[in-house]
Parts: structure tokens; sequence; C-alpha cells
């Protein structure tokens, strides 16, 4: 084994976890079996590895023995991987030289009824993690240092928020904002609820408070112009409006909340064609400005624009409270007016809904209509206008006269969004509104370390909801910028420029643009933007950019670990599937844990393999499983538009994809390569996935390279 | 089948081929590019030619081993044959007397960037030659290179040879005045050496080959976007100015089909078999 010139010296641990594994697992018989592995210098076994002193026995072994390696093979990683790293530490070894094997969860806990094949399992996987450990090195963690002051792009609501309680923790703040004005989309609106407070108010009181604090650094009429660096050390350009001249600022995070502009519906029901059509927004400024002549009867329509087929398919989520609002407004200022509204779905949340109730009481006509069948507005030579509309519950079509049309737009992201997105290389979602790492687990980070969203920026929100997500982005802002420093993640791309062929592979692949290709192609891992998911080594075609601790000989070497003596046995008797699951380390893994912790049996047949992402599942490992005879093998991931690095799991399905039509070559059923998702609440669909793959395998039968003579 | 009159490595895994194709020969001008077929299942790929002798009736071209049909192609050797080799394709580079032309070349595209120097150098030109490579041990083509250009830079991604990286282009233009620039070579090379000329508005051409299947304007593999306008690399360049071209769009779309190319490589390298 070539690890640097180094001898291999290899100790193992295995946990009984009590009654836990040793209740099902034959330990001793696997410690003997330990010992007869390659570079092993000491197996021991302990009731509770994790106890004090299980631990002692860890670290007196290190020194005893001079150990290198250290292998435990007890739970879960996930719980402890963390403790028994801290203990090699502590005993001199670089934590990047230990390995963890899944006994309990991913064995004991999984097959309790088949203690003979669970122990099989257990011998197995202690094998590939022995392999792979021998091809572990040591890593070092970069501290990263971050400048304590803050970028915030937009002065509306949400902007101010954000800036000023960053300014109230005492850091500098440079907010940016391309009006001349604060307020954003808060200048033009009225009563806001549930508290029925005015918005030049709110405004008046946020706009006070930013132009007082010192902390803040206040840029009106100016915009972002580029933005280079990383966390912690952003090289901002700024220009103000009508100048060419450009102002540099380094801060250490960036918020982005530069809101949204609210679709103007030009060449629908009349827009801009009758001035009698009004938007909601403009709308509310008549009311706002008190320069509403009385109508005598007003209809509304909803989802103007929004919820459509293609396109803007999304619901705005905030226009049928505004609508509702604007319609009692108008009620307490006119008693007497008419107002229908023309709606298709009434969204009115929570105490929200108490609006309804009151519009209900005050006499406004609620019609639905029928997506299908939209209603038509018209002019009569009058002036006035009248409104079609197919009413659903009504069954029937009816006509309104009305002399005042109100219509219900979506907000909708505005060209400087777009380009800031290009300039901070920050995603966009299908509704062109900013996109962040996770809908539950990151709702304000973007999956670039140090950008945070917030405000309508993100999406369709009212002024609270703005409001309570600027201070959640300021809060996670100010972490890094509290601490001052961050230590990095070891588990980095890095490239061999000798096998590089500069084709580019990796710098497309990369969707946290770490990897910068160089003039005449070579690539540069800039490691602070990398997220260590590895698609970037799946995506290279000549093994040139590895992930570090999730290596392709590292991989491999656990692969062939497996397999290999498998082959040499043959298959006996009867026939038992082999097959190997890669598993992400976030969501199938962590179901492969659940289905443990719930008991949920599934065959022993399936040995996990844990990469970080399926995204770094590599052509060349299912390639090696095949061709070492694995029956099968199946890629799992977490569930599609969850996956912790963006796209990683819809790069390996469509790895998979290509993959099942190649094996043919290879003389492999295709059938024998699978991908499935599942998020780590769903420990149930893990294991049936897991049965309904041994049992297909099952009726397959032997992979033919498994029987035949030489293969790899 | 075309023949393989000479095969010499140039450096590890680049290989100068000379492949016997009298008409081919006769007709090829710099700045063309051919495709070839290395077997009856193989893929074709498109090649920029580096030289055309027409009394020896051969054409040069020089390829990376980067992927399952390179590395198929620079197994073979002298007396070996490809199955297939179509052109010239694509429009002949404009070669005449623009006074000073700076020639810049990138990875194994240095070879095909000679001989338009050599060309710009027969047509009486000044010709400033700047070669590169992204470590010092796969830069080809420099005493070539040196022959036909007055003056000649040498850079490196990682500086273990000349300049590293290509920032020294600045200061070259702040000096000197140039009337053309030619680039041939990695995208990322095209989009800085356009990005230095811009401001000084030097006509700045740049040979783009992106994904290609006939090369004679029918399939519409190679649109690239120039002027906001979609043209074919193969029949309305591969020549176009590098100051209107998507470089990030190229980029991406020539990745198109990264993982079916890594399958096919991988399966070929490590498998044993050609899909």
């Amino acid at each position: 084994m070539e690890t640097g010139k180094e001898e291999l010296r290899i100790g193992v641990f295995i946990c009984h976890c009590g009654f836990n594994i040793g209740g099902v697992i034959d330990i001793p018989t696997v410690v003997e079996y330990a010992k007869t592995l390659p570079n092993i210098v000491c197996a021991e076994e302990s009731l509770y590895t994790c106890s004090s002193t299980g631990l002692s026995v860890i670290k007196e072994c290190i020194k005893k023995h001079n150990l290198n390696r250290v292998i435990v093979a007890s739970c879960t990683p996930a719980t402890h991987e963390y403790l028994f790293r801290k203990t090699c530490e502590e005993a001199g070894l670089n934590k990047y030289l230990f390995e963890m094997v899944n006994i309990r969860e991913q064995s004991s806990w999984v097959h309790m009824h088949q203690p003979k094949e669970a122990t099989e399992k257990v011998k197995d996987l202690i094998r590939m993690a022995v392999a792979k450990a021998s091809y572990l090195e040591p890593q070092i963690e970069p501290e990263l240092e971050i400048n304590p002051s803050a970028l915030v792009i937009g002065g509306g609501i949400a902007g101010m928020t954000a800036a000023m309680s960053l300014a109230r923790q005492g850091f500098q703040v440079h907010l940016v904002e391309k009006e001349t004005e604060l307020g954003g989309m808060l200048r033009y609106l009225y009563e806001l609820q549930p508290t029925g407070r005015d918005a030049a108010e709110i405004l008046r009181e946020a706009v006070t408070a930013v132009k007082a604090n010192s902390n803040i650094h206040l840029h009106t009429s100016t915009l972002v112009k580029e933005v280079k660096g990383f966390f912690g050390n952003f090289d901002v350009t700024v220009q103000k409006k009508g100048s060419n001249e450009l102002e540099q600022i380094n801060v250490g995070t960036i918020i982005v909340a530069t809101g949204a502009e609210d679709f103007k519906p030009v060449g629908m029901y009349g827009y801009k064609e009758n001035e009698k059509v009004v938007t909601q927004l403009e709308f509310e400024q008549l009311l706002k400005k008190g320069e509403l002549k009385k109508p005598k009867k007003v209809v509304m329509i909803q989802c103007v624009g929004a919820r459509e087929k293609t396109g803007r398919t999304y619901c705005s989520r905030i226009c049928c409270m505004v609508a509702l609002n604007n319609a009692l407004l108008l009620k307490k200022l006119y008693p007497d007016v008419e107002i229908s509204m023309l709606f298709r779905d009434l969204q009115t949340y929570g105490e929200y809904e108490d609006f309804y109730h009151e519009a209900r009481e005050r006499f406004i006509d609620f019609i639905r209509y029928d997506p299908d069948k939209h209603p038509k507005v018209a002019s009569k030579p009058d002036g006035k206008l009248t409104v079609t509309v197919y009413d659903v519950y009504l069954g029937a079509e009816i006509e309104i006269d009305s002399d005042l049309v109100v219509l219900s737009t979506p907000l909708v992201q505005h060209e400087d969004g777009r380009k800031l997105s290009s300039i901070l290389k920050v995603p966009l979602g299908s509704d062109n509104f900013f996109f962040e790492a996770h809908p539950k687990l990151r709702p304000v980070d973007f999956a670039s370390e140090g950008i945070y969203v917030c405000g309508t920026a993100h999406g369709p929100k009212d002024v609270t909801e703005s409001i309570a997500q600027a201070l959640a982005a300021a809060s996670k802002a100010a972490i890094p910028m509290a601490v001052g420093k961050i230590k990095a993640e070891a588990v980095k791309a890095s490239v061999d420029k000798d096998i590089c062929v500069n084709c580019d592979a990796c710098v497309v692949s990369c969707i946290f643009n770490a990897i910068e290709a160089l003039p005449f192609g070579l690539p540069n891992v800039i490691e602070v933007n990398c997220k260590g998911c590895g698609v970037c080594a799946a995506e290279c075609p000549m093994g040139a950019m590895q992930l570090r601790h999730f290596k392709d000989q590292q991989i491999v070497a656990a692969i062939e670990a497996l397999l290999k003596p498998k082959k040499l046995a043959g298959l006996g008797g009867s026939f038992e599937p082999i097959i190997l699951c890669f598993a992400c380390q976030w969501c199938s893994y962590a179901a492969a844990d659940l289905a443990g912790i719930l008991r949920i049996q599934y065959p022993s047949n399936v040995r996990i393999l844990r990469v970080p992402c399926s995204g770094r599942v590599d052509v060349l490992h299912v390639l090696k499983a095949f061709l070492n005879g694995a029956d099968g093998v199946i890629v799992t991931g977490c569930l599609i538009g969850d996956c912790h690095y963006i796209d990683g799991n819809l790069k390996a399905k469509s790895r998979v994809d290509a993959m099942k039509k190649s094996l043919i070559a290879l003389g492999v059923d295709p059938e024998r390569l699978e991908i499935g998702f599942a998020s780590s609440s769903e420990g149930q669909k893990f294991a049936d996935m897991m049965k309904d793959f041994v049992e297909k395998i099952r009726r397959l039968g032997p992979n033919r390279l498994r029987v035949k003579e030489g293969g790899d | 089948m075309y023949r393989i009159v000479t095969k010499l490595e140039l450096v590890s895994h680049i290989n100068l081929f000379k492949f016997s194709a009298k008409e081919i020969a006769a007709k090829t001008k710099p700045g063309q590019f051919v495709i070839l077929k290395v077997d009856e299942r193989g893929e074709r790929i498109p090649l920029t030619v580096a030289g055309a002798d027409v009394e020896k009736g051969t054409i040069t071209v020089v390829c990376h081993e980067v992927g399952k049909t390179t590395k198929q192609l620079g197994s073979l050797n002298e007396g070996g044959c490809i199955q297939d080799l179509l052109g010239p394709l694509g429009k002949r580079a404009e070669i005449r007397k623009f006074g000073t032309v700076l020639c810049v070349g990138g990875g194994v595209m240095v070879a095909p960037l000679h001989f338009q120097a050599k060309a710009f150098h027969e047509a009486g030109n000044m010709v400033i030659g700047v070669i590169g490579a992204r470590t010092e041990n796969q830069l080809i083509f420099e005493d070539k290179m040196r022959k036909v250009c007055n003056e000649l830079y040498v850079a490196t991604d990682d500086g273990t040879r000349g300049y590293k990286g290509l920032d020294f282009l600045k200061d070259l233009f702040k000096e000197r005045k140039i009337d053309r620039v030619v680039a041939v070579g990695p995208i990322v090379m095209m989009k800085t050496v356009s990005e230095v000329t811009r401001p000084y508005g030097t006509p700045t051409i740049v040979n783009l080959i992106p994904i290609m299947v006939d090369g004679m304007g029918m399939c519409g593999a190679c649109r690239v976007t120039v002027g906001g306008k979609t043209r074919f690399a193969c029949v309305d360049g591969p020549d176009f100015d590098g100051h209107q071209v998507d470089f990030e769009e190229l980029m991406a779309r020539l990745k198109m089909y990264a993982p079916q190319e890594k399958l096919a490589f991988v399966f070929y390298e490590k498998g044993g078999r050609s899909l």
C-alpha cells in the first residue's frame, strides 16, 4: 500500500454497544477476523467504545502500538464520529486518519433476526474500512479571517432592518440603495395589516434610525457593479448613478435585500388602455394620497398574471390579503360603494381570515372564477366598464357594470435583481426570485458561504415576514463576524496538474463557483468556496480532480475490498446477491440510520458506502463494482430539490441514466444499476427501496462477471 | 482510409500526426479544420489544422489525449490508418499585411496558431507571439514559433515557465501599438485576451471549435452566440470577433455531454470496452 513512505499500523476497535450490537453480531469472531486483515496491529472489543474507558483504550493503543490509522466499528458517524475524531487528535493522530464503520444502525438493528448474515456483513464493512483507511491522508483545516463588516444591498424595509440589526451589534454596515431615497416598496404602501399601522410611520422610524446610526454607511443612488473575493473578504465595487467613479468596499458578509417590483399587466383586462383599470398597488396609492374619486362599483380581479401555466406559475402570497385590506379601507371611506372580488382561491391564512369575515359582513361580493375562463373587461361608450365572469358556484356567466377595475398582480423579480444574481454568482429559482441554500435548513443563506438573502428578493412576502427574515439574515451574518474567523472543512477538491487535460469539466460542473479556469485551462480551486461535494471529481474525465478524504483511490479500495474476496470464493451453493449502496452523507445515509433506529428490517445483502453527495459517485466506482462482481449497485441521495449541494443528486441521476445504457457493453443488465432518493425522515422508504432492489437482483441472478474467471 | 505518415509524441499525451490526404492538403489554409473518425463506430471530432504540405500531400494535426476518441487516436502509430478525414472545413483565416500582429496560443492549439503565425510572417507582418500552457512540461512548438515570430513570450498558469498567467499582456498593450490580435487556445485564454484588447479596440480574432457533428452547417450543434446573434462555428467561422463572443455560453455548451464523454473514456480505459 502506498501512503507516503510510512508503514501502515491500523487499529480496529469494535463496540458491543451493550446488547445493541453484541446481542446480534458475534463480536469475538469479528475481532479475530479483523486481526487477519492487512496491516492490522491491534483489534480490540469493548462494551461501550464511546465510554471514557473505551476512549482511553483507543488512546492507549495509539500510543502503545504507534497506530497511524484508527477504525471504530460501532454506531453511526452522524452522532459519534466527532467524539472519536477528537479522541484521535488527543492522542496525537490527525483526525482525518480515522474511519468509522456503522454496524449498529446499518447492521445489528436492521438484521436483528439474521445474526449469521449480519456478522458476515460486519466483516465485509470492516474489510472495506481497512482498505479505505490504508489510503487516508492527514488533512489540515485552514482558518479564515472574517472582516467584521457587511454589505446590505437594498434599502427597503428588509435591508434597513438587517442593516440596523447588524449596526446595533457593533458591525460596520454599508447599505447600498439604487434609488435616491430609502424605503423601497414601503414608500408606496398605505395601511399595513394586521396592526393597521400606516406604512409611512414605519418608514419614517426606520429611515431616521438608519440615518442616525454611525455604524451604517449609506450609499444611495448606487449600484453594485462587481463582487470579487470570498466569504470573510469580499471586494465590492459600487458605482454612484450618473458618475463614472467607482468605489471599493471590503466586507466580510453580504445580505441581498433587493426587493421586488409589481407586475404591470399591460394588455390584460384593458390595463393601460382604459384609465379606469388600475393595479392594486396603484389603487393603494390613490387611497393613500386621498386622490380616489368616489366610485359606485368596484371590481377587483385576483391572480392577474400569477399562477399561470407557464412563466409566472407561482402564487404571490400577499395579494389576497392586500386586496381584502384595500377593499375594507374603501368601505370605511365610502360605506355605500359596492365591491366585487373575483378570485380563484382566496388564501388568507391565520388571523388574516378575520379580514375575510369582516369583508363578508360588509357585503363585499366574492365571486369565484375559473382559471380556464378568465373574466373579461370591456369598455362601454359612456366610459364605464363591464366585467363578464363565469361564476363557478353559480354555474353561469354574469355581467357586472363597474367604474373601477383593480387588478391584483404578483411581485416579480426586477432587472437589477437578475444582474445582481450573476454579479454575486448566486442562483435564481424558477420563479426568478433569489434561491436559498435549503428551504428548511438554510432558509436565509445562499449555498455560497457568507451571502444571505431576505425580504421580497427571496419571494413575495408581507412587511412582517420581510422584517422577520431580515432579522434572521442579520443573525446568520453576525455569527461569523462575531467569531472573527472560521475553521474551514478540509474536505475540498484538489487537482493534479500533471494528469489534468484542461477540459473545463470541473469548472462548468461546480455550482459554487469554487473552480476557476486559469487562462491556459489549469483549474484553480478556490478553497473557501468549495463545499466538498465532489461533483467536480466525478465529472473529471481523467481523475485529475479529486476530493480529499473521498478520493477515487480510497473509494475504489473499499469497493475492491468488498468484492474481490467474494469473487474468489465463487458462488457456492445458493445465490446471495451482493449489493453495493452508495449513500450521501446527508439524507439517504441518515434515512438508513433512521431505518435502524426504528428497527425496520431489510435484507442483509446491502453494503453501504458513505459518500459526501450522490453527485460524488463516479462512473469509475460503478464500473469497478460491476467488474469485480457486484450483483447490484444502488446510488442513493437526497430527494430531488433537497440536495445539500443544490444539484448533486440531479447530476448523479443523469450519470446513472447515461451509465445504464453503457452497461450493456459490459454484458451487465442495466437493471442492476439503480438510483433512489430518500429524505432523512424516510427510514421506511429507504428500507423498502433496499428490499425491492435486493428482490429484483435475486430474480436477475448473479452478475455474469462475478462468476466469470478473470474480469478486472 | 487515411494513412498516418508521421506520428510524434511532442510531450506526454500530445501527439503530432501527419495524414496522407492529398486533396485536403491542396486546399487547406490556416484557420481551417478537419473532422476525423478513427474507425467505423468512431466519434467524429473536429481538429484545427496545424499545417499542410501540398507537395507531399499531407496535413498536420496536433492532438491532446483528452477523451476516448483522442486516446484511441493516440494509440495509433505510423503506418496505421483512420477511417475518415473530412476537410478542409470552415473559413480561412484572414491573412494579409496588417502591421503588427499579436498571435496568442495556448496548450495544444499552439500548433494551429503556428500555421497562422507563419502565414502572417510571410505576409510581411511584424509578428509577436505568445505561447502558453498550464504548466512547463506541456509547452509545445516553442522553437517553431520562435522561427516565425519577431518576438516570443512564454507563459504558464502555474508560473513554472515564463510569465504567470496573461496579466503581462496589459503592460504589453500599454507600451506597443498592435494592429491585430489572433487568439487560438482554451476558451478562458481567448476570453482573457479579448478583455485585454477591448479597451484598445484592437481587432481580436478567436478560433472557436465547439461541439460539432457534420461540420457543414446542417446540424447546428456548433452554434455560438456572437454579437447577440446565433452563428454556426463550422460555416460562419471558426474565426470570430473575440469582443462579440459569448464565451460563457460556449464553455457550458462544450460540456453538454460531459457525463457521456467521461463514461466512454472510463469504459475504454478501465473497462477495455468501446461504447
